[in-house]
């Protein structure tokens, strides 16, 4: 299955114990309590269920979901 | 071998002028920069780690992944010079790295054919983790490969921690494993990972200029703005983390390590119970240590470190190199939250951190200027590495270990999540200088076990089910340290008494004085008295006051109240009248039993009053039965009433019942077992309750009590007498009152005491140890017992030698002490809790206030759970905390914490340190309010004894070793934050204490009480010395003359300090009482008059006339007065003599002598009228040398023998006679250096400012300024005073010498001085003996100040061989 924007959102927002709505697509997600376990926990996440190759460095150098999608190969 | 040739500079084309080389380092790197530079030999700021490879390596592979990884890591190959002149900080500069086996640090051993080839390699490490970097020459990296055995190799590298991190470590590692993993496989490596270290300098300029890093500095500091006093388990609250090998412990701790495990189950719970509070399992660990340091350190309020990787978003992400930082993460820690809700605090707490997570730590602690205080802002850290590695060498597995994670302040607990499912690895690195080894394994140990129970028990329960001990803990707490039942008899106070009394009447019970009383006529006494009071109305469960002083009557009228079955309620007759009166109407006694000299002081009253020593009772009493009277008295049954007055509210009356007390006698004479031969002193007024063992506890097993006289227990001299003369065998001092009684010289011969036993206060080890010096092989106990649990509840048994607090020690029988956290939860060892007693021996309740009784008897659930229910515990309000071998030590109230400027101080803390240092005997520390607004922390102290002064280095003088409040301060800052450094420090020769000799905090003089300067000056050598011991007495540093004793804060038992100091310094008989009726040194010296002989000015001043050693003569230097040798006194035994010879031609009418012959002759006669014959004993400094000699020459003359001929830097008159006649301007310079340079704080010369002659006028106002005895001189005299000095110069310059046929003990004034032509062999010719020298390191007008006179003094008690 195919990974999506608003699926990076709400997995995001659920490692952060928060509500999608409030997870900006262009903001630092460090600023929103992200963290290397629970980086590491989507890193896994999304390779177990949607197959991504994308490593933890890839995710913390630039913490934003904008950032992010094209690494997932999501269209932002 | 791994030395790597470097490049001083890059290779470049032509030389750029302006640029500096290299790169700035980032903030993190100077951090560890400055660490290393304040002590720049010390390893602790290695870093390294391990890897284990299971699987073949190839070694020349391997060292070529190495070093291609390496040249890809520019950030690692730099080395760090010092700032230039003109530079504003250290620079980093690239270096280049030789290839393997050409320099490149890299050692390699085949270590399979070694008995423990894995040990081999681990000490290897350890001894490499112990060799310091050079930073300014690098490189700052080295690497080693171990073959341990077959498929299995061990990769160590130990990186400086200015350049590199834990993550820079995995980056590190990765790369190697990739380009090695490459190679192996013949295929190219990918290109470098790294990001470059100019990139990571660049990010950190850019930080520290811009709005966020503003943004982040206001955020920290709003958030530490209370500056909270952060706690540490070490005990000692934010020690500053001194540069290593400056924190006392000298060489280079690296930190100590102890590593565990926890389960894969345990660890599965924990994650699985962060799911369900939606939180990381981080989060739990840190909530976890949070709730453990909370709880270990009785403290709501606690700090953890969080170590932060610090590259989120950042470049750093990709360079290896130094990048982490520390964040304070504060969590409060309040009984009802639940564990749940910690969980939020550390999830909250770390997402709050991570925002402003770029900002330094120590700009933190700047901002707050904790810098400047050496303050921390954070107690343990907790540093979890969630990931394992997982890396694979061409296949080969692998595991990561961390060695040394760089300086550890207090403590680091480092956790590692194993990637493997084996559970969570968890080091704790602890400060070697902070922490014993055993300590660090305990906490661990707990933590590890409270991790286990979270993760067993609900995250919504209140914390309060969480305790911090383990369950094996609790059980030798609770159970093991109390096994203490012992079966006894249910008996009362007085029954084995009569029993006794009935077994052997003819045995002596009591002896007061001369009057010696059989049980049988003690026991006759009590009972005709008690059949009595009987017929008065008291019977069991009523009360009889008693208010006589310590007497025969005493006794019997409390055995006759026990007799009658009633309980005694002492009423002290030097309590205030109202007292009195409200104890009278709280407990409404029967009657009140008294004796005529107390009567008058009673509060009016309508009860009857029995006066015991009124003829017409006596004659009434004669008419009652002699024998045992019936009662129906049981047990339960109250004994007496005592009331405590408690730091807070009116007196309470503690009522105990028999069962209580008969249980802590039973219990004594199973302790401690007194024989019919033992004789117990009975010195504690009945007020107090260790008095009621003094009375009954002898009588019960048929040895003898001996009274002390009344007021007595005041005095040390008195006390050491009557133990002497009666034989007594067992004593109970308040350690205030042994240290007391250990200064009074006598009480090192009574040696006839089998034990002595300590309680009412802390007992401090330098006391113990004083005790164990005087009084060798007597056995000391401290005990501790609040009223409410019948006087004693704990014995120790104190043994020389032993250090740190002396324990209170264990429960006595039938006795279960519990120390508990405020949710009433044991705590385990090592861990201060409130102290609770339960058990046989507590007191039935307060009289008459059911309130306060339930509030302080609280229920026992404890005894509850073992199946007893309805058992109460008495809470004592005093803080303590097992040992591990099950004794308690006793660690101050638990009202004892205050908050100062909003920082909490632990006063205890503040005592401690300073009861630490050596020159210290005890210390006091009170937040006081001398001035309104003005609350400042104030310490008094005592000075250590000399015998204390003396282990520390030889001692100038006897006496108390002086103590400089300055230095000390000193030294008390490199030990406390400033916060915690007293602002005013008071000596004391002794603390002020209650009637019941305990401390009385109220008494303490304030620090500005101190005298006044200016006055009148001291009328005489006499008053001069009394004012100096009065202001030594009260820890001042000057009292004036007519100040008063009492009015300084002097109190009775500071009284008779300074009256033993008096008497053995002067040599006379001086009375107690004399201070009170003389409280002003002038006062005194009148009193002492009659006793102290002639006046100031006569031929003969008697320094001191008592004494049974033949007498020593001092002869006075050009002055004529002998007054400069009154500090001689205390530093030569009490028994010895001592007369000043003085001038004559200073009373009117006298005639000066036209010769040092005729001198010489004029104080011969003087001499023979004190002792006709020798051996004489004779001394001067200066003029007086030469006269002594001229002196000793004509006694020999006369057959006499002199046995000492001491000469205080004086020359004969041939080296003076080519020298100039003074004038009277010098002799006014010599009587100034005499009275102003004996001064201890004489600092400033005689003379006047450059040109200005010295006038007559000048000379005086100045001693006067300096209160010195001479300006009380009359015009008249002065005059005089001045023609002698003019005339005994003279007189020495013409002298002509004959020989003493003898040895001299001569001393040199051995600092330069402009006469440096003087020589002592001048005297050869003048003696046919030795010239024994000693050097005294001083000036020639300076040896009669206190150092130089007491070694003086300490060399001619040597000399004569009764030192």
């Amino acid at each position: 299955m195919a990974l999506t924007l608003d699926q990076i959102r709400a997995d995001v927002a659920d490692v952060l114990g928060e509500d999608p709505a409030d997870i900006p697509d262009d903001e630092n997600l460090v600023d929103y309590g992200l963290d290397s376990v629970r980086i590491m926990t989507l890193v896994e996440r999304w390779r177990r269920d949607h197959g991504t190759e994308v490593t933890f460095v890839d995710l913390a150098e630039q913490p934003a979901i904008e950032q992010w999608a094209p690494l997932l190969g999501v269209r932002a | 071998m791994r030395a790597a040739r470097t490049l001083d500079r890059p290779a470049t084309g032509a030389p750029r002028p302006a640029a500096p080389e290299g790169l700035p380092l980032t903030a993190a790197q100077s951090g560890m920069w400055f660490a290393q530079a304040l002590d720049p030999g010390s390893p602790a700021l290695n870093t390294a780690e391990c890897i284990e490879i299971h699987g073949e390596v190839d070694p020349v592979r391997f060292a070529e992944a190495l070093h291609r990884t390496v040249g890809e890591a520019d950030a690692l190959r730099v080395r760090l010079v010092a700032p230039a002149e003109g530079e504003s900080g250290p620079r980093q500069l690239p270096i280049a790295i030789e290839p393997p086996g050409q320099g490149f640090p890299l050692h390699t051993a085949d270590l399979r054919g070694e008995r423990a080839p894995d040990a081999t390699a681990r000490a290897w490490m350890r001894a490499d983790l112990t060799v310091p970097f050079d930073l300014a020459t690098g490189p700052l990296f080295a690497h080693a490969l171990f073959h341990v055995g077959d498929r299995r190799w061990l990769w160590y590298q130990r990186v400086h921690h200015a350049v590199m991190d834990g993550y820079g470590y995995s980056l590190i590692a990765r790369r190697v494993a990739e380009v090695y993993t490459a190679l192996a496989a013949g295929t190219a490596p990918g290109p470098s990972p790294f990001g470059r270290l100019a990139a990571l300098v660049a990010e950190d300029a850019a930080y520290r200029d811009s709005a966020t890093h503003e943004r982040d500095r206001a955020h920290w500091e709003d958030r530490f703005r209370d500056r909270p006093a952060v706690p540490t388990l070490a005990g000692r609250s934010a020690l500053p983390s001194l540069p290593h090998g400056l924190n006392g412990m000298g060489g280079t701790p690296i930190a100590l390590r102890h590593s565990a495990h926890l389960g894969p189950e345990a660890t599965e719970r924990l994650r699985e119970l962060a799911t369900s509070v939606r939180a990381t399992w981080p989060d739990v660990l840190f909530a976890a240590q949070a709730l453990y340091l909370a709880r270990a350190t009785r403290s709501e309020d606690v700090v953890l470190g969080l170590p932060m990787m610090g590259r989120m978003g950042s470049v750093a992400l990709r360079v290896p190199g130094m990048v982490m930082n520390v964040l304070p993460l504060r969590f409060t820690v309040t009984p009802d939250s639940t564990f749940a809700e910690l969980t939020r605090q550390a999830d909250l707490g770390i997402r709050d951190a991570r925002r402003h997570r770029r900002y330094r730590y120590a700009d933190i602690r700047r901002d707050l200027g904790l810098l400047g205080e050496g303050r921390a802002l954070v107690g343990p850290l907790v540093n979890v590495m969630p990931f394992d590695y997982g890396l694979t060498f061409a296949g080969a597995r692998s595991d990561a270990y961390n060695l040394s994670a760089g300086p550890v302040d207090d403590l680091t607990v480092n956790i590692y999540d194993r990637a493997d499912g084996t559970g969570l690895h968890i080091d704790y690195d602890a400060n070697p200088a902070l922490y014993e080894s055993a300590e660090v394994a305990t906490h661990q140990e707990r933590f590890l076990d409270l991790l286990t129970r979270i993760a067993d028990s609900d995250p919504h329960q209140p914390l309060t089910a969480l305790s911090p001990g383990t369950e094996e803990e609790r059980e030798r707490v609770l159970v093991e340290f109390n096994d203490t039942a012992v079966p006894v008899p249910p008996t009362t106070l007085i029954g084995p008494i009569e029993a006794r009394a009935a077994r052997r009447p003819g045995a002596t019970a009591l002896v007061a004085g001369e009057v010696t009383l059989t049980y049988g006529e003690l026991n006759a006494r009590a009972n005709r008295l008690a059949r009595h009071l009987a017929a008065l109305g008291v019977r069991p469960g009523a009360l009889a006051a008693v208010a006589v002083p310590r007497s025969v009557d005493l006794v019997v009228a409390l055995l006759a109240v026990l007799k009658a079955g009633g309980a005694y309620l002492p009423l002290d007759p030097g309590y205030p009248a109202e007292r009195l009166a409200d104890m009278l109407g709280d407990a409404a006694p029967v009657c009140v039993l008294t004796d005529t000299a107390t009567r008058p002081s009673l509060p009016d009253t309508e009860l009857p009053v029995l006066t015991l020593d009124d003829p017409a009772l006596r004659a009434e009493l004669a008419a009652h039965l002699p024998t045992d009277p019936g009662r129906p008295l049981t047990p339960q049954h109250p004994a007496y009433v005592i009331y405590t007055s408690g730091s807070t509210g009116r007196p309470k009356g503690v009522v105990v019942p028999h069962s209580a007390i008969d249980n802590r006698l039973r219990w004594a004479q199973g302790q401690y077992g007194l024989t019919p031969d033992d004789r117990v002193l009975q010195k504690t007024p009945s007020g107090f309750d260790v008095s009621v063992w003094e009375f009954f506890w002898p009588l019960r097993v048929g040895a003898t009590l001996v009274l002390a006289e009344p007021g007595a227990h005041q005095d040390p001299a008195a006390l050491a007498r009557t133990i002497r003369e009666q034989g007594v065998t067992t004593a109970h001092f308040v350690p205030s009152m042994l240290r007391l009684f250990l200064d009074e010289p006598s009480a090192a011969h009574c040696t006839g005491l089998r034990r002595v036993l300590c309680s009412g206060e802390v007992l401090p080890r330098q006391a113990a140890e004083a005790f164990h010096r005087t009084l060798p092989g007597v056995p000391l106990h401290n005990l501790y017992g609040p009223t409410e649990a019948a006087v004693d509840v704990t014995h120790h048994a104190c043994a020389p030698g032993e250090d740190g607090p002396v324990p209170i020690g264990r429960p006595v029988w039938n006795t279960r002490l519990y120390v508990l956290d405020p949710d009433r939860r044991p705590c385990p060892p090592g861990i201060p809790g409130e102290l609770y007693v339960a058990g046989a021996q507590l007191a039935t309740g307060y009289l008459g206030r059911p309130d306060l009784t339930a509030e302080r008897f609280v229920r026992d659930p404890f005894a509850e759970a073992a199946g007893r229910p309805g058992e109460r515990m008495y809470r004592t309000g005093d803080l303590a905390r097992w040992r591990q071998d099950g004794a308690l030590e006793y660690l101050g109230r638990t009202d004892h914490q205050v908050k100062l400027r909003g920082l909490r101080v632990e006063l205890g803390e503040v005592e401690a340190a300073l009861a630490a240092d050596p020159h210290v005997a005890a210390a006091c520390a009170t937040v006081r309010e001398d001035r309104p607004g003005d609350r400042r922390l104030v310490a008094h102290v005592t000075p250590a004894s000399a015998d204390a002064a003396a282990e520390a280095g030889p001692a100038p003088t006897r006496g108390p070793a002086p103590l400089d409040p300055d230095a000390l301060r000193a030294r008390l800052a490199t030990r406390l934050p400033d916060h915690m450094v007293p602002s005013a420090l008071v000596v004391l020769d002794a603390f002020p204490l209650t009637p019941n000799g305990k401390l009385d905090r109220a008494a303490l003089p304030a620090p500005s009480a101190a005298a006044r300067p200016g006055g009148r000056p001291p009328r005489g050598p006499r008053e001069e010395t009394l004012a100096r011991l009065f202001a030594e007495a009260l820890g001042l540093p000057r009292v004036g003359v007519d100040d008063g004793f009492f009015d300084l804060g002097g109190d009775s038992l500071l009284a008779a300090r300074l009256v033993a100091r008096i008497r053995a310094t002067l040599g006379v008989d001086l009375a107690l009482g004399a201070l009170f009726r003389a409280p002003t040194p002038a006062s005194l010296a009148d009193l002492l008059h009659g006793d102290g002989g002639e006046g100031a000015l006569g031929a003969v001043l008697p320094l001191r006339r008592t004494g049974d050693r033949t007498p020593l003569f001092v002869l006075p230097p050009a002055v004529g007065l002998s007054w400069c040798y009154s500090g001689l006194l205390e530093g030569l035994s009490p028994d010895q003599p001592v007369y000043g010879l003085q001038a004559r031609g200073l009373n009117p009418g006298e005639t000066l002598p036209a010769t040092m012959e005729e001198l010489a002759q004029d104080w011969l006669a003087r001499v023979r009228e004190i002792q006709p014959h020798g051996p004489y004993r004779l001394l001067g400094w200066s003029v007086g040398g030469v006269a002594a000699h001229t002196l000793a020459v004509l006694l020999q003359e006369a057959g006499e023998k002199v046995e000492l001929l001491a000469v205080m830097d004086a020359y004969p008159a041939d080296q003076w006679r080519e020298t100039p006649t003074p004038g009277e301007a010098d002799a006014l310079a010599a009587l100034l250096r005499m009275a102003v340079d004996d001064r201890p704080d004489g600092q400033a010369g005689p003379d006047g400012p450059e040109g200005e002659p010295l006038t007559r006028e000048r000379v005086t106002a100045r001693l006067r300024a300096e209160g010195s005895a001479l300006a009380a001189l009359d015009d008249d005299t002065l005059a005089a005073v001045l023609d002698v000095v003019v005339n005994n110069v003279t007189l020495m310059r013409t002298h002509r010498h004959r020989v003493f046929d003898g040895d001299v003990l001569f001393f040199t004034a051995a600092a330069p001085r402009a006469e440096h032509w003087l020589s002592r062999d001048a005297w050869r010719p003048y003696v046919t003996g030795s010239l024994i020298n000693r050097d005294i390191d001083c000036l020639h007008p300076q040896m009669t100040r206190p150092g130089p006179i007491a070694e003086v003094a300490e060399a001619v008690a040597g000399y004569l061989g009764e030192g």
